[in-house]
């Protein structure tokens, strides 16, 4: 084990705060790329972004470059995207669809569920070269589960299983995959990728922070303290404000945060506050929900519950401004994220369209949201290392904090409860007990 | 003799170096920061739009980097006239170069045309200089004065890159 033993881990995070190293120091990245990213359940992607057998898109999980690929067996596979040969990367683009895999250096090609397919010119190899040895495919990760469509992958062959891991997180998910109409949603509406100076856990953080809007997205705020409209058939967003009846209805929010896992969730302002939505598409569409499941089955399906759920290490779901987001860490100070769009299966072409174009305005590289997220991400990294304290400090609410009857943490409104319970996680895992 | 009419020949009832220099105004404004005088340059219906793929079809089925109607560009530029938007304290200076247009055959509507053009910017904000290369096409209607902008289309060479902050249109 390197210098970062687990009895130091655990100096760095306590119940409140967490040392300013976690966000600058190489050496906690490295761990965190072999303790978290290399053994956790890792996001890789929707089952609806690789429809048809032979579909594929790329990605990585921690530095390790992985395909996710539909076989013509009709299952989901991840698998690594390199040559069981020597080593290149196979699949090159982001998405693609292919018979087989085909690597570019000497020919080799793979079937789509990793598998090795045919060597060139086979004839030149010895004896010893057996063509069914399973690492000169390109080989599949250890382990691979769904969850509603959502694609999970583990670098690590045992630990907790997905539905254990997700828990009642993965209720999130059940929620938003209710409000499509058909039961289904779609993922392939493009990517929203940006990238910022900064270390990952600052996006894992905010995601899930509801006490930072009224200050970084000052700028989004009109004068009567409204927010821009982010729904079809309302004038104008939420009410924000760092004071008054505003900011009571935001402290009104549930908190929630998973006792192990590291997952959290920041609910819904109180529904007292939602406008009446009579326009006729979203009319349309309550009629489709009310008709697969009932009227008061549909309006519980409405009811708007979570708001921003994180799935920890690395993914993001908001039920609001529908969408799937992925954290890629790329060094200490380096990070990519990608927003996927979420489309409701069923739903009216106008509410999905309009999903897709509030999108561009909430999580664009040249969003009027996600922008200044980004520039208050690289002044944390800069400003961490500044050494008049050792700490950056998570204790709103701290003292309020309740178990739930699962064992998990509730709270209530701006509190930054999430973080710690994503920091407990984060402990847990790089000292080796999760 | 009978008369040419707009949709016979729709090009020709255009002038090359009045819609260069229209162009250049309009690239102009954005450096210097004239947002609210850039977008009335939008018909009311008027439209912009940054695909984030080199085939994207359209701005429904799709996100895209920008895709804003005026309204849209109300609440952006309020937003950069705000005095606590992050993002840009301190702003970001543009300086671009618009050239290589052409007027495109196809275009049937009488008193419009299309104009393809290209667009060189550099970008700069706290150390990040950036470089940015787009084939542009305009949509352009005959006004009273001048022209209006129907829609403005930008294809970045990089649409599918991964962006840092980007604040101001291209």
């Amino acid at each position: 084990m390197d210098t970062l033993d687990s009895h130091r881990i655990g100096e760095l995070v306590s119940r409140d705060r967490v040392h300013r190293s976690i966000y600058t120091d190489p050496a906690i990245f490295e761990r965190e790329m072999r303790m978290i990213f290399a053994r956790a359940w890792i996001y890789v992607g929707h089952e609806s972004q690789i429809p048809h057998p032979g579909d594929f898109v790329t990605g990585v999980i921690g530095r390790q470059p992985i395909v996710m690929s539909r076989h013509t067996d009709g299952k989901v596979y991840v698998i690594y995207n390199s040559c069981g040969h020597r080593g290149a990367i196979v699949c090159n683009d982001a998405k693609g669809s292919a018979k087989l895999f085909r690597c570019c250096y000497h020919g080799w090609t793979f079937k789509t569920n990793g598998d090795l397919d045919a060597v060139s010119l086979p004839r030149g190899y010895g004896e010893r070269f057996d063509t069914a040895d399973p690492s000169l495919g390109m080989g599949r990760l250890p382990r691979v589960d769904t969850y509603r469509g959502f694609v999970f992958a583990s670098l690590a062959a045992d630990g907790p299983g997905l539905d254990e891991h997700l828990g009642f997180a993965g209720h999130s998910i059940d929620e938003l995959v209710d409000r499509a109409p058909d039961g289904e949603i779609d993922v392939s509406g493009g990517v929203h990728k940006y990238m910022f100076h900064g270390n990952w856990k600052f996006q894992l953080e905010n995601s899930v922070d509801m006490y930072h809007v009224p200050f970084s997205h000052e700028s989004t705020v009109s004068r009567s303290g409204r927010q821009f409209a982010r729904r079809r058939g309302t004038e104008a967003g939420s009410a924000i404000s760092d004071q008054g009846a505003a900011a009571a209805r935001w402290e009104q929010r549930g908190a929630w945060g998973a006792r192990t896992a590291g997952h959290s969730f920041a609910g819904h302002q109180p529904v007292a506050e939602e406008t009446p939505n009579d326009d006729p598409a979203y009319q349309a569409y309550v009629a489709l929900l009310e008709a697969r499941h009932g009227a008061e089955r549909a309006a519980e399906i409405l009811r708007p519950k979570r708001h921003n759920t994180a799935f920890f290490p690395n993914m993001t779901l908001q039920a609001l401004n529908q969408h799937v987001r992925v954290i890629i860490p790329l060094a200490v100070d380096r990070t990519e994220v990608r927003v996927y769009p979420i489309r409701l299966k069923g739903a009216p072409r106008e509410l999905n369209r309009d999903a897709i174009r509030q999108l561009n305005l909430t999580h664009s590289a040249a969003s009027l949201i996600q922008t200044d997220d980004m520039e208050c991400f690289r002044r944390c990294q800069d400003g961490v290392q500044a050494e008049n304290s050792e700490w950056v400090w998570f204790a709103r609410g701290a003292d309020n904090d309740v178990e739930d009857e699962r064992g998990d943490y509730v709270n209530r409104g701006t509190v930054e409860l999430p973080q710690r319970a994503q920091y407990a996680a984060w402990a847990r895992y790089m000292s080796g007990e999760a | 003799m009978a008369e040419t009419t707009a949709a016979e020949a729709p090009a020709a009832a255009f002038d090359k170096a009045e819609i260069e220099a229209f162009l250049t105004h309009e690239a102009d404004l954005l450096d210097e920061r004239r947002f609210d005088e850039w977008r009335d340059l939008f018909d009311e219906d008027g439209y912009y739009w940054v695909p984030l793929s080199p085939d994207q079809e359209n701005p429904d089925d799709e996100v895209s980097l920008f895709y804003d109607d005026r309204e849209t560009m109300e609440t952006r530029f309020a937003r950069l006239a705000h005095p606590r938007i992050h993002a840009q304290s301190p702003p970001t200076r543009t300086c671009r170069i618009v050239g290589n247009f052409r007027i495109e055959d196809g275009d049937t509507e009488p008193g419009s045309c299309i104009v393809a053009s290209k667009l060189i910017l550099v970008d700069y904000r706290q150390g990040d200089q950036r470089l940015f290369a787009a084939r542009v096409r305009h949509k352009l209607r005959r006004a009273s004065t001048g022209f209006r902008i129907a829609w403005k289309k930008v294809e970045l060479i990089n649409c599918d890159d991964v962006f840092g902050v980007i604040a101001i249109p291209f």
